[in-house]
């Protein structure tokens, strides 16, 4: 099990270099750079780019500016933003809180609704309420989420009026102790209940189809004419095994919450990693964008290691290579 | 919504504009209150707040910290800040051969931390723009600064600048100011501190800023004036949704919003009169124009003109043949306004009013001039087609909406026009990377320009020293526009610093401009400002806007 995951993750910092290297040319290759300007342009401008270019290295071959990122970024130096000036590292912790907070109750909060919803949907197939959940779940599925967001907005927000629009807290008055506790989770109930939705709407139906399936294997009905309680099969036996396919689905909701929830940050104005990245991108700030990619890969690595080790506690076959 | 307004609804909302104008000065004057936050919803949040290296809104709200020795007014007059006055050669600032100014400083200004503010800081403000390991590319560096050949201190009250030569942007020099005692050398890249968060001596301090969330900036407790700022804090807030920011002033979760875009202001207006606790302010004098740009030459050979708009005939007949009135009315709710003036803004504004549509006066000039109507209504004349193509940066939805307008109207009097709009960096490229615009591979491009404090760097653009070639790539006259008189008139201004002497050069070079028409005014967007009842003592009258004058800020309710 231990080597397994050792040769997974030695073997994945190849494919991350190669995802790297990609994503720079990709960046090479689209228009503009970090010097362009829309519109207009003044003579003086000219002068101070040259400058400005040569400092930043810009003027090098792509492959040489590729190759020193590179070699900085194994000393540990993640460079500094060309937009702020700021060390990249610095740059992107400061916004890590904001987006775990929203990622980790988002998550939390649609494990606890899903598993339990989509055994419901399972258990009742064909039911009223499998169809309620199976409607719920398409229509989330179906709408856009910065639509959601907006609407949601509209309503709790502009309408009635109940909660707050944007951001982490009051600007004008700072709370403290448990009030700002209770402060942040007032912000963050919007962004959260749409994010919820929308992964909820995603992955419910994928856990009814899994229960379904375990439900019609055959130590299932075994365990059923052994006269076990109905609980003790679908809590024991079933749910374990059904949740082997979800777990991954899960885990690979990560890198996702990580980057994700662009259009979640920028509506309810979250201070968040997802934002930095969009705002990089339209700034060219090439040094922000490839740090944050370098996580985001190894995020996606990462947690393709989570769902492994998850596995093997759910199922020891797959630890021990027999499958 | 913009699109459905109806004339009717068009000149309600003019109305309502005219109105917003004329009841925010009359409010009373309340004893201001001290204390409280102004919360601004800042919809792009800037990389740094130091115009010596930065622009646009970091540049702008900036200007609540870092001050300028002038700073200039809503019609682009400068007033002394921290100077004491104004140099001229009358009061002895500017020496009789134009090339040495001196300047002095108001006496007891402190930078925020509490250390005096000297001439000192002016020398090494330049030292540090001198430097090559420098970056200043700031709003505040303008091409004048090219023109300075050394800076001196006479006393610590005093310094003087030696130019190269006769320097008419002196007045543009210093409007940021650096504190040399907080740096150790003159090189001064965006990686100091103070490059994101500058000392100043203006009425704020930037206190924290936390980046995607907020800047917050604190009362400056050593400003020279001490009944001010009324505010404790201004927070700028960053909320990138643009509709969520409205929202929230009109809710009153934020007080005001940098900034609304000419199509949030049929909203702000809207909302304003049923009733919403807001103030919408329309800027009264002109802001950016849109141009469109003509090609002069044959594709980029200044020697041959261009085979159709080469004709001043079909020049003066597009200019005749678009119905501008319409562009405003049916595209921006009537807000807006027209000029026909390459100045139409800053000190040296010419009043130059806009050419009236006519579409039978345009047919008829092309008549005159030999361009015959076809079988498909479009003129020709020895066989070359009246077609033109119409390029501007595409995905923008408004602009096409008048593109189209536009191709109505000149297909009116006979003239053919092709949109083919491309993306930004096609049409502004360098000329190594085959630039449309620098590379004369166009007939008529369109984009905003020339909301300039001083003509000197804009007027310069359409000189034919400017025309670029293989052997001057850099060059900015892309019109291949040349006039001998024009270059005379705008050369000569550009040499003398005498304000008087040169409106008078100006205003003879943009009647010369007008009548050879190398480029065409379509329209001036409307500005303005909006801000919540909250707020009161808030003021439209300096170039930026409201924002360097937030230390008159306070919280009426």
């Amino acid at each position: 099990m231990l080597r397994y995951s050792l040769r997974r993750v030695f073997g994945s910092v190849p494919l991350l270099l190669l995802i790297c290297a990609f994503v720079f040319a990709l960046l090479q290759a689209a228009p503009g750079g970090p010097l362009s300007s829309s519109e207009g342009g003044g003579g003086a401008a000219e002068e101070a780019m040259s400058r400005m270019r040569q400092q930043w290295g810009l003027d090098q071959p792509a492959y040489l500016q590729f190759l020193h990122w590179l070699s900085q970024l194994l000393h540990g130096e993640w460079g500094t933003s060309f937009n702020s000036g700021q060390p990249v590292l610095q740059l992107i912790l400061e916004r890590l809180p904001a987006t775990l907070q929203l990622a980790s109750a988002s998550l939390l909060l649609s494990i606890l609704i899903v598993i339990p919803l989509g055994t419901a949907a399972a258990l009742r197939k064909r039911s009223w309420i499998d169809y309620a959940i199976t409607g719920v779940s398409i229509s989330g599925i179906s709408m856009p989420i910065f639509w959601l967001a907006l609407m949601l907005l509209y309503l709790f927000s502009f309408r009635l009026g109940w909660l707050p629009s944007a951001g982490l807290g009051d600007i004008r008055a700072s709370a403290e102790g448990w009030d700002a506790v209770a402060e942040r989770a007032r912000y963050l109930l919007l962004p959260v209940a749409c994010f919820t939705l929308v992964t909820v709407a995603s992955l419910v139906r994928f856990m009814r189809g899994s229960m379904l399936d375990t439900l019609d294997q055959d130590y299932i009905r075994t365990a059923r004419s052994k006269g076990l309680p109905r609980r003790a099969v679908v809590g024991k036996h079933a749910l374990r095994n059904a949740l082997i396919p979800v777990v991954t689905m899960f885990a690979l909701e990560l890198p996702r919450l990580f980057l994700g929830s662009v259009v979640i940050e920028t509506i309810f104005a979250l201070p968040g990693v997802g934002r930095l990245f969009i705002d990089s991108v339209q700034v060219r700030d090439y040094p922000v964008l490839m740090g944050i990619l370098v996580i985001a890969s190894a995020l996606v690595v990462l947690s393709n290691l989570v769902a492994d080790l998850l596995y093997g506690w759910l199922d020891p076959r797959i630890a021990l290579g027999k499958v | 919504m913009l699109l459905h307004l109806t004339r009717r609804g068009a000149l309600a909302l003019g109305a309502a504009a005219t109105l917003a104008l004329t009841t925010v000065p009359a409010f009373a004057q309340p004893a201001p209150k001290k204390g409280g936050t102004a919360v601004i919803a800042l919809i792009q949040e800037p990389g740094s707040l130091n115009r010596f290296l930065t622009t646009q809104t970091g540049a702008i709200l900036g200007k609540m910290v870092v001050e300028g020795l002038f700073e200039a007014d809503e019609k682009g007059n400068y007033y002394p800040v921290l100077a004491a006055q104004i140099p001229t050669q009358a009061n002895g600032g500017i020496s009789a051969d134009s090339l040495t100014v001196r300047y002095t400083l108001k006496p007891g200004i402190q930078w925020s931390d509490g250390q005096p503010l000297t001439s000192a800081d002016y020398v090494f403000t330049f030292e540090a723009y001198a430097n090559p390991g420098s970056a200043p590319a700031g709003d505040a560096i303008t091409p004048a600064w090219k023109q300075i050949e050394s800076v001196t201190a006479i006393d610590p009250l005093n310094f003087s600048v030696k130019m190269k030569q006769p320097n008419p942007g002196y007045l543009e020099l210093f409007n940021v100011v650096l504190p040399r005692h907080k740096f150790d050398g003159p090189v001064v890249t965006n990686q100091h501190a103070q490059s994101r968060m500058p000392l100043g001596t203006g009425p704020f301090v930037v206190k924290e800023w936390r980046t995607g969330d907020a800047i917050v900036f604190a009362r400056n407790p050593h400003y020279r004036d001490s009944g001010r700022p009324y505010l404790d804090q201004v927070v700028a807030k960053v909320i990138p949704n643009r509709e969520v920011a409205l929202q929230g002033l009109l809710r009153g979760e934020v007080d005001t919003l940098f900034f609304p875009v000419t199509g949030d202001l049929p909203t702000l207006l809207k909302a304003q009169k049923e009733g919403n606790p807001i103030q919408v302010a329309m800027q009264s004098s002109k802001s950016w124009v849109e141009w469109l740009w003509f090609n002069n030459a044959d594709n980029g050979d200044a020697k041959r003109p261009h085979p159709v708009l080469g004709d001043p005939a079909v020049r003066e007949a597009i200019d005749r043949g678009i119905d501008r009135r319409q562009i405003i009315d049916q595209v921006f709710g009537g807000l807006g306004q027209l000029t026909g003036s390459l100045l139409y803004s800053g000190w040296a504004a010419v009043d130059i009013p806009a050419t009236p549509y006519d579409p039978a006066k345009a047919a008829q000039v092309l008549e005159a001039a030999g361009w015959k109507k076809g079988a498909d209504g479009i003129r020709s004349r020895n066989g070359v087609r009246a077609s033109l193509r119409f390029q501007t940066v595409s995905g923008d939805r408004t602009r096409e909406l008048y593109q189209q307008l536009i191709q109505q109207n000149l297909k009116d009097v006979g003239i053919e026009v092709k949109i083919q709009n491309v993306p930004s960096n096609v049409l502004f490229g360098a000329y190594k990377d085959g630039g449309l615009l620098k590379r004369g591979n166009f007939d008529i491009a369109m984009s905003r320009d020339g909301y300039v404090i001083d003509p000197v760097v804009w007027a310069g653009k359409f000189t034919s020293d400017q025309i670029v070639t293989a052997e001057h790539v850099e060059g900015l006259n892309v019109m291949f526009y040349s006039n001998a008189e024009y270059d005379r008139l705008v050369g000569q201004a550009g040499s003398i610093v005498d304000p008087a002497e040169r409106r008078k050069l100006y205003a003879q070079a943009a009647q010369r401009f007008a009548a050879d028409r190398p480029a065409l005014p379509l329209y001036s967007s409307a500005w303005g400002w909006a801000w919540s009842n909250r707020l009161g003592g808030v003021k439209t009258d300096h170039w930026l806007g409201i924002w360097p004058l937030a230390a008159d800020w306070y919280v009426a309710r």
